[in-house]
């Protein structure tokens, strides 16, 4: 622990750390452009010079690179790193083509900042200035390469952090080019965050360009909705659109960086067709007496029809709050308590990592320091894309990376796939075999061991196996830890909500029992979202009200008799709970409002003034819910009151937005193993539903911007099951399953374990939800009609 | 002496009118006389243009930025030929104070004083301007200046095509 004095104050810091942490830890931040806490240092800049009065190497040195000693003194602001400085800032500026004004980075741009702070006003070299061509980077990334300085974060970035391929530095002297070999568009799932490390202007989010400038933005620390890993994020909006989205920090989370999913996903807040006008049988009416209208009728069916008329449902997409006010307006209206999700395996499945695995969680933080990761049935990239990157800096520092999963799983980063059915993985995870032997000793000589478990392909069963297995590999000396991945971004915090009763039936079962009169659905679309979509579709008829509070255009808002419009997680403060239990805030970054895109259609914003913002009548749920109960409590009362009602949400009303969250840890209550593995009927094929990178949750399938990575439907098989039935790849083929029969395209791909037929779960291709019961399928051709 | 000041205090004012009475007044009768302005005044804003005729504004809002009382608000969009432009821009003159300050800050001469002042009226609304209502046919006080004829990114002039830069580099050239 070395002692050092940097400008007249003394700091001690941990061994090992550079000049440059030390001053952070004061306070002080020195000048730099390579230097990203994520991607450390590599000294291309040499914007951090400081001066060293005493020390082994004194001088000007790179506070970047420099190992603290004991006893060494620095000054950052002496005039010799001062001078030196300012002439790095005027050679960066060599070749910059002074076109500020027109790029999207001015205002917030380090190079201008560094720049002005150097003082350097005016070009003094007469020599000719470099220039390059630009480069097609796709739908996302917009290039200037004439702005760039060559510190070479974003290689560092894509390729070293993220694990992409297509991306580099090439060229020599200084020609020094970034960006792709062949013009195309960017394939890596993370490619947003090049954006967010360019500290110039070459590297700009194409879907914001010239929408804004910095300072215009309203901004405030948010959670991603699109997975259920919850990263830090930074969304902006201005003119009541929301424009962009920047990566957030949470070191327990995503560190620095997000997926493309959740950068350019957020354009569904702007969908045109987002209903903003509360309905009562097709006619607009107030909200004031929609809620009116629904606490009336509520009210009435239950006295006349008994408690079990009027069924509330809440959703893994509503938040924490939401949620529960549901449940206190259900023990107000003395109906039954309300089903928190409508998809019932998923919640099952959050039920086990809210209750079983309650001790073991382990953070993305703890999957990137881990030495072995052992995935069941989980496909990173599809179900939670940042932690494939969690995995590839754990293979950074050493660690292995087994993969037990039928589908051909890719990963950004060395990793042992075993290609096994969910049968296989499931019984590897049941019963003593040779495989679970091997796979017990290796995970007993691991120090820092993490099982990561996919909740949609194992189950509520598979995570309980996984739950034996962990605590069978702990130890005294060190515990196995559990990372499962879970459906929606609130999935954990409905499970903490709702303990597992005995007896419970499911929200089908309750309406098929033909008692339900009212079903009231708060920001979930059972449509799309359960599986059994058209089971459910079927017992719309039977209900005498159907209401709907969302603010997607789903297609139950359509069917809603009486429709009430709610704000999107942007809109609105609120809080979520990630797959690992960690209770995150978000704060509204804009109101609720037609866009003034869209009322001034392009041109200038209309010129007649009203009193009330167009489209400014959705409400945050939460909000609306505390109308019905008539109460008038703040969120943060709400907060405080939830937090007396449940101990293990200790600490709710103080958290703030940002920052590493909140563990909600509830006490261990492990449930029961019911397990009883179907048989696969002979000649079948297991189905595998699984999300698509990009469409598959709903935020993201009603956001334009990820448009061009959406996939078509289709369905893969391995060449030898294909084969038997012969069928041949490019061809039509009838897929069979309980839900229905579908007809698409075949594609036949090696890395899928035979006996198992892939679909993707998109908006090309909604029928089919993941996460189902485990269900079996027929694959044949189709069959010509004469 | 109160009394001697309060004497003094009344008498003074009549002395005062007395004097200028022989004086050439200053009150200029407007409007049927026009004011001499000086050059520089500071009066109704222009969006100009650039000497090859197109808009010079590129929507970069330093102006709306620097404007002390916000009276500023525009979006940029991007043209066909990736020229960065105002799709709309709307200045509400009922509320600007002719500070200038826009005019400073503007990185392309766009936002330019006149010394037209004439802008009263009965609705405030009609002080509200658009861009059309903005965007003259000429130059304004800066007859050369042509941003993109100066800047190194290539939507006027080729890549590499403006003054003191050198053509694009061969990125896959591997000699010294
Ligand atoms: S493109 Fe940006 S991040 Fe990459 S080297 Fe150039 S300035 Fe640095
Ligand atoms: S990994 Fe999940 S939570 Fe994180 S940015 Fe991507 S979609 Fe959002
Ligand atoms: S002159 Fe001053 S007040 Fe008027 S628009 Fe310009 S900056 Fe704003
Ligand atoms: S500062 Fe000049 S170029 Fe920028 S938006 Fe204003 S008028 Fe246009
Ligand atoms: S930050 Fe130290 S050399 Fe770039």
């Amino acid at each position: 622990m070395p002692t050092l004095t940097i400008d007249n104050q003394q700091v001690t810091v941990h061994d090992g750390a550079t000049v440059f942490e030390a001053a952070e830890q004061l306070g002080i931040v020195i000048p730099h452009f390579c230097y990203h806490k994520a991607l450390g240092a590599v000294g291309a800049c040499r914007m951090c010079a400081v001066t060293v009065h005493a020390g082994i190497f004194k001088g000007l040195q790179m506070a970047c690179l420099l190992k603290v000693e004991e006893g060494m003194v620095v000054t950052t602001g002496d005039p010799r790193s001062v001078e030196f400085r300012a002439r790095v800032a005027e050679w960066q500026m060599l070749n910059h083509p002074h076109d500020c004004p027109v790029c999207d980075e001015g205002g917030e741009c380090q190079l201008q900042e560094m720049t002005i702070a150097g003082g350097h006003g005016r070009r003094r070299y007469r020599g000719e200035k470099r220039t390059y061509n630009n480069q097609q980077l796709g739908p996302f990334i917009a290039q200037e390469m004439n702005r760039c300085i060559q510190c070479y974060r974003c290689v560092r970035t894509y390729r070293d952090y993220c694990g992409g391929r297509d991306f580099g530095v090439m060229g020599s002297r200084n020609r020094v080019f970034f960006g792709r070999f062949q013009a195309g568009p960017l394939e890596s799932d993370f490619s947003g965050n090049i954006v967010d490390v360019c500290p110039t202007g070459v590297l700009t989010d194409k879907t914001y360009r010239f929408k804004s400038r910095h300072w215009d933005l309203q901004e405030a620390a948010s959670v991603c909705p699109h997975c259920s890993l919850g990263c830090a994020t930074l969304p902006g909006g201005r003119y009541r659109e929301l424009q962009r989205v920047r990566s957030g920090i949470n070191e327990q989370v995503n560190g620095c960086f997000i997926c493309d999913r959740g950068r350019f996903g957020s354009s569904y807040v702007n969908h045109p067709d987002r209903p903003r006008q509360a309905r009562l049988a097709e006619q607009p009416v107030t909200v004031v007496d929609a809620l009116q209208q629904l606490a009336g009728q509520a009210r009435e069916l239950i006295e006349t029809h008994g408690p079990e008329a009027v069924l509330l449902l809440g959703s893994s997409r509503a938040t924490l709050e939401t949620n529960w006010l549901l449940q206190r307006w259900a023990a107000e209206l003395g109906c039954r308590p309300p089903l928190l999700a409508a998809h019932t395996p998923r919640h099952q499945a959050a039920r086990v990592a809210a209750f079983d695995l309650a001790d073991r969680l382990a953070s993305l933080a703890e999957v990137r320091q881990a030495d072995l990761l052992v995935l069941f049935a989980v496909d990173p990239l599809a179900e939670a894309p940042l932690l494939a990157v969690a995995l590839r800096q754990a293979v950074r520092n050493g660690g292995r990376v087994l993969v037990y999963d039928p589908r051909p799983v890719e990963l950004p980063c060395e990793f042992e796939h075993q290609s096994l059915t969910v049968l296989q993985i499931r019984n590897l995870l049941a019963e003593e075999t040779v495989e679970s032997t091997l796979l017990r000793e290796l995970l007993d000589r691991a120090a820092r061991p993490v099982l990561i478990g996919g909740g949609d392909l194992l189950g509520a069963g598979g995570l309980r196996h996984l739950q034996r297995l962990a605590t069978k590999a702990s130890s005294a000396l060190r515990p196995c830890l559990v990372h499962p991945v879970l459906g929606g971004p609130n999935s954990f915090g409905s499970a903490l909500l709702s303990p597992p009763e005995p007896g419970e039936d499911d929200l089908l079962t309750r309406l098929e029992s033909g008692r339900v009169k009212m079903l009231v659905c708060l920001e979930t679309d059972p449509l799309l979202e359960a599986p059994d979509g058209e089971r459910f579709a079927d017992t719309l008829t039977r209900l005498d009200e159907l209401v709907v509070f969302d603010y997607l255009p789903t297609p139950l808002s359509v069917h809603a008799t009486l429709f009430i419009p709610s704000t999107a997680p942007v809109e609105a403060a609120g809080s979520f709970i990630n797959n690992e239990g960690r209770l995150q805030l978000f704060g509204r970054v804009i109101e609720p409002g037609l866009p003034i895109a869209v009322t001034g259609g392009g041109d200038h914003p209309p010129r007649e003034f009203f009193t009330v913002t167009p489209g400014s009548d959705p409400q945050p749920a939460w909000q609306l819910l505390q109308q019905l109960l008539g109460g008038r409590a703040d969120l943060q009362a709400v907060r405080q009151r939830m937090q007396v009602a449940l101990p293990c949400l200790a600490g709710f009303a103080e958290l703030q937005p940002g920052g590493p969250g909140l563990r909600a840890a509830a006490a261990v209550a492990p449930g029961r193993f019911e397990e009883s593995l179907p048989e696969q009927p002979l000649g079948s094929l297991q189905l595998l539903v699984t999300p698509a990178r990009y469409g598959s949750d709903l935020f993201s399938r009603y956001a334009d911007k990820l448009a061009p990575r959406f996939s078509a439907a289709g369905i893969i098989l391995n060449p030898q099951d294909a084969a038997e039935r012969g069928l041949n790849a490019g061809e039509r083929v009838i897929l069979d399953t309980d839900a229905g029969s579908y007809r698409l395209p075949l594609t036949c791909h090696a890395g899928l374990a035979a006996g198992c037929a892939l679909v993707e779960n998109s908006a090309a291709f909604p029928h089919l939800v993941p996460g189902g019961e485990l269900g079996f399928c027929q694959v044949s051709a189709e069959v010509a009609h004469d | 002496m109160p009394l001697l000041r309060d004497i003094k205090g009344s008498f003074q004012p009549f002395w005062v009118t007395l004097r200028n009475m022989f004086r050439k007044p200053v009150t200029v009768q407007y409007p049927e006389q026009r004011p001499e302005l000086p050059e520089r005044y500071r009066a109704r804003l222009i969006l100009t243009r650039d000497p090859d005729g197109a808009e010079r504004c590129v929507a970069c809002y330093l102006c709306s930025a620097a404007c002390p009382v916000d009276c500023i608000s525009l979006q940029a969009a991007e043209a066909e030929d990736g020229r960065r432009y105002a799709a709309w821009f709307r200045l509400n003159f009922a509320r600007c104070i002719f500070c200038g300050l826009c005019t400073e800050a503007c990185p392309t001469l766009a936002i330019q004083v006149t010394a037209d002042f004439e802008l009263a009226g009965r609705d405030p609304l009609k002080l509200v301007y658009e861009k059309e209502d903005l965007l003259v046919d000429h130059c304004g006080r800066q007859p050369d200046y042509n941003f993109y004829r100066q800047t190194g990114i290539g939507v006027t002039a080729p890549r590499g095509g403006n003054p003191g830069e050198s053509p694009p580099v061969d990125v896959k050239d591997l000699l010294p």
